[in-house]
């Protein structure tokens, strides 16, 4: 799995260096026991296709061969949930998973990495500049929680990531895909083995081998879903209390029924995992997985779809007031698209994060609107947790 | 007092993470109890009988026939067969990481590889698994004599050694088609199955000649007269005559003779104790064998009470098998998990880890089974092959909140103990933690 997208050419003026404001001696890592996980979609996850508006009459002719098959799993009697993400059904059932649909950002044009920067940049700029700040809107909302230290935020995956960028001091971890032990960890097997006769002989030889096959190139390199979900939990049950991390290959020209079988899977996959891994945790812990925008109303001739404007953003946690969609529903008909082609988004996906963080770190609105999401109005956006 | 934990380590698959040590210090008793039957997991782990393969065999020859004939069916039986046969190696590893009673367990795949049969010809591929459940343990804790004949009888052993393409050279058969003998079962019978020592090849080739007809077909075990050498056999000083009764004589003979006490004696002593076993505990079972009319459990009994029995010292290797197996227990795992925290969709790929390990599934290269000393286990790469898994199942599984207690748990005061948990109380993360435990000799013996 591509863990993060290659992308970046820029980085932006901004470096991991502690605000001057925030002296990180005295803080407390971790403020409270709310967790919230922001995992960004690269590529533009189609969400009429993860949350398929099967009651809307529109649907099965904009859709006449990704519709097909088992159709997913009902949901709300109108949305139906596409049948890779089945694993997650249980949560549904509990209140656990939820959606956000019709949303976007205020981005209006579809390019992958504007709308990427712009998503984790958090601004409100139409045209897709990003804010004077050039900085990710999580590290912003670290700066205003008390007693949020160095390791509150933390990035997991191969690059920081700009979501996390910015004047707060934040963590990056980077799991390696590299099995082996630590030099610690071969040291102490080393004694073990070296006072045993029968072992310490083989065991010269086997750490000879060892060492030879770490050094051959990883075949595979990226991390398999489930050990992201695993890390970052593990990051959380620790010290940090947001992580941010990315997974890619949303982005389905052709092949979709293919390709999303798979993402969804992982993506599924991963949220379990996070959930197994914060254990009693997970009751406080929120997920958020967005994406730069959505995908095309109609499939395009290659059983795939194109670059749009409104899509789906998926909720996860023990935290939430899930079991139900977010938003109201514009409709598929053709005059109710976006230019006749795109899910016409009818809120600020902003909105949405934005309550999340009124609500597990007690943001004040005036901020949110102002500083972590300039040019948001949080208006009608309804509350996401419990 | 010698530890309770030996009963787990040295006679069992290692301790279960989850559940507390067993009451008071080493007790024979208590492993003698666990032979009585029945063994509650055996309808857990029950496997489709030999006679219900036969049955979906002959369903798909059926259907195959049919088709043949331009019918439509609805063929169900060769699928079926294709799963159960895909089923079977995967329950290997399960069965003993959930064994509530290990040392019948160990017993039960000890004897299985002393008559070794094994995957590789098609034709075996439905005849392993119900020959461990039917002709071995039905026997753990009964008559060897019985085992060694419910073996001999076996189709599984009729075909991996070859009984079934042996012909009488004076029988219809061999007469018509100028077909001869086959003498791998005969031989293996008397060399690695019973008395190892003490016959000669006048008494294999004899032993084939008796044997000649005892062959395997659509419907298991058969007797088939028009294969069967006719006239006398003279068998280590005895006359054999003709048939399956005379078959039957002559496994009980060779069952009884002091050659196989000894072998026996020596390779339960060996496997458990160490690769050295102590002389008058072989002697005394020996000796318990011919008086007990190869009645086992007297000798399990001297074996347990025996004093190297209850040694703090863990003088064998544990197989890749046994290893794996500890590891699992060691988490309260069953090795079937799959899509469970970071262990992927596909599993824990216990299989190929075996085969990494140097134990492929059912799969050892000759009659003579896996080996059952260090040296047969421990080489570079199958100790490097030990750290990856190690390492990869740390990793992998949810973080153990005090490794360190694990390693007491696991090892006690037994040898290497102390100074294992100690090493794992040193690691930098609780995973690696996990990882020193499980990559320790001292975990790696029993």
């Amino acid at each position: 799995m591509d863990l993060l997208i290659s992308r970046r050419s820029f980085l932006i003026g901004c470096s991991a260096a502690a605000s001057p404001l925030i002296t990180r001696i005295g803080f407390a890592a971790a403020p409270g026991e709310n967790r919230l996980v922001v995992i960004v979609l690269r590529g533009a996850m189609d969400g009429l296709d993860v949350l398929r508006p099967v009651g809307d009459p529109a649907y099965a002719s904009l859709r006449p061969t990704l519709a097909e098959g088992e159709g997913g799993a009902p949901l709300d009697g109108f949305f139906a949930l596409h049948p890779a993400a089945a694993p997650l059904l249980p949560l549904w059932q509990t209140g656990e998973l939820g959606f956000a649909h019709a949303v976007a950002t205020p981005y209006r044009r579809r390019s992958h990495f504007t709308g990427q920067d712009f998503l984790e940049n958090g601004g409100g700029a139409a045209d897709g500049a990003l804010t004077p700040g050039r900085d990710g809107w999580l590290n912003r909302a670290i700066g205003l929680i008390p007693g949020a230290g160095p390791r509150a935020g933390v990035t997991v995956g191969r690059e920081r990531m700009l979501i996390l960028e910015g004047a707060a001091d934040t963590a990056h971890w980077m799991p390696v895909a590299d099995p082996r032990l630590s030099a610690q960890g071969r040291l102490l097997l080393d004694e073990l083995h070296g006072a045993d006769p029968l072992f310490a002989p083989v065991w010269t030889g086997a750490q000879a081998l060892a060492t030879e096959t770490a050094a051959g190139p990883n075949p595979k390199g990226d991390l398999a879903a489930t050990d992201i979900g695993t890390h970052v939990a593990a990051r959380l049950v620790a010290d940090a209390r947001i992580a941010t991390f990315s997974l890619g290959g949303w982005d389905m020209h052709q092949g979709q029924a293919r390709l999303m079988a798979d993402r969804l899977a992982a993506l599924a996959q991963t949220v379990l995992a996070l959930r197994a891994g914060l254990g009693a945790h997970w009751g406080t812990t929120l997920v958020l997985a967005m994406t730069e925008f959505g995908r095309t109303a109609r499939e395009n001739g290659s059983g795939g779809t194109d670059h749009g404007t409104g899509g789906a953003m998926l909720m996860a946690g023990g935290a939430l007031r899930g079991g139900r969609v977010l938003g109201r529903w514009p409709g598929l008909a053709e005059a109710d698209l976006l230019n006749r082609r795109d899910l016409m988004p009818t809120a600020d996906v902003r909105a949405h994060a934005a309550q999340a963080l009124a609500g597990m770190f007690g943001l004040a609105r005036g901020d949110l609107e102002r500083v972590v999401f300039p040019g948001l109005d949080m208006g009608g956006a309804e509350p996401v947790l419990r | 007092m010698a530890s309770s934990l030996i009963e787990d380590i040295r006679f069992g698959y290692g301790p279960r993470g989850g559940t507390a040590p067993l009451p008071g210090g080493y007790d024979a008793d208590r492993l003698m109890a666990q032979l009585a039957p029945p063994d509650p997991d055996d309808a857990r782990w029950h496997r489709p009988t030999l006679a219900e393969r036969l049955a979906l065999q002959r369903q798909a020859r059926d259907d195959a026939a049919a088709r043949r004939a331009g019918q439509a069916v609805a063929a169900t039986a060769g699928p079926e067969l294709k799963r159960i046969t895909a089923e079977d190696p995967l329950t290997w590893i399960p069965r003993a990481a959930t064994a509530t009673r290990g040392f019948r367990e160990r017993l039960a795949n000890l004897w299985a590889n002393r008559l070794t049969v094994a995957f590789g010809p098609a034709a075996m591929a439905h005849l392993v698994q119900p020959f461990r459940d039917e002709a071995i343990r039905p026997h753990v804790a009964g008559r060897f004599p019985d085992m060694l004949a419910a073996s001999v009888f076996h189709p599984a052993m009729l075909v991996y050694l070859d009984q079934v393409r042996s012909v009488g050279p004076h029988s219809v058969l061999g007469q018509r088609r100028g077909q001869g003998l086959n003498e791998n079962l005969a031989r293996e019978l008397l060399e690695l199955h019973s008395m190892g020592t003490g016959y000669d090849q006048r008494d294999v080739t004899e032993t084939a000649r008796l044997l000649a007809g005892l062959t395997a077909g659509p419907d298991g075990t058969a007797f088939d007269p028009d294969r069967a050498e006719p006239g006398d056999k003279r068998i280590l000083g005895v006359t054999y005559g003709e048939g399956e009764d005379e078959i039957r004589r002559l496994v009980a003979d060779i069952a009884m003779r002091s050659q196989t006490a000894d072998s026996v004696a020596r390779m339960l002593a060996g496997h458990f104790l160490s690769d050295n076993p102590p002389a008058d505990l072989v002697q005394a079972m020996a000796a318990e064998y011919l008086r007990g009319e190869g009645a086992l459990p007297p000798l399990y009994r001297l074996l347990l009470t025996h004093p190297a029995a209850r040694a703090a010292e863990l003088a064998k290797v544990r197989s890749p098998h046994e290893y794996i197996v500890a590891t699992l227990r060691a988490l309260d795992m069953t090795g079937q998990e799959a899509g469970v925290g970071a262990i992927p969709k596909v599993g824990l790929r216990v299989a190929e880890a075996m085969a990494r390990l140097g134990q492929p599934i059912h799969r050892p290269r000759q009659p003579d089974g896996w080996p059952d000393t260090a040296g047969g286990w421990l080489s570079a790469p199958m100790l490097a092959a030990r750290l990856d898994w190690a390492v990869e199942l740390a990793r992998r599984t949810p973080p153990v909140d005090d490794p360190g207690a694990l390693a007491e748990r696991m090892l006690g005061d037994l040898a290497g103990g102390p100074e294992t948990a100690q090493a794992v109380r040193g690691a930098e993360q609780r995973w690696e933690g996990v990882a020193v435990l499980f990559a320790a000799p001292a975990f790696m013996r029993r």
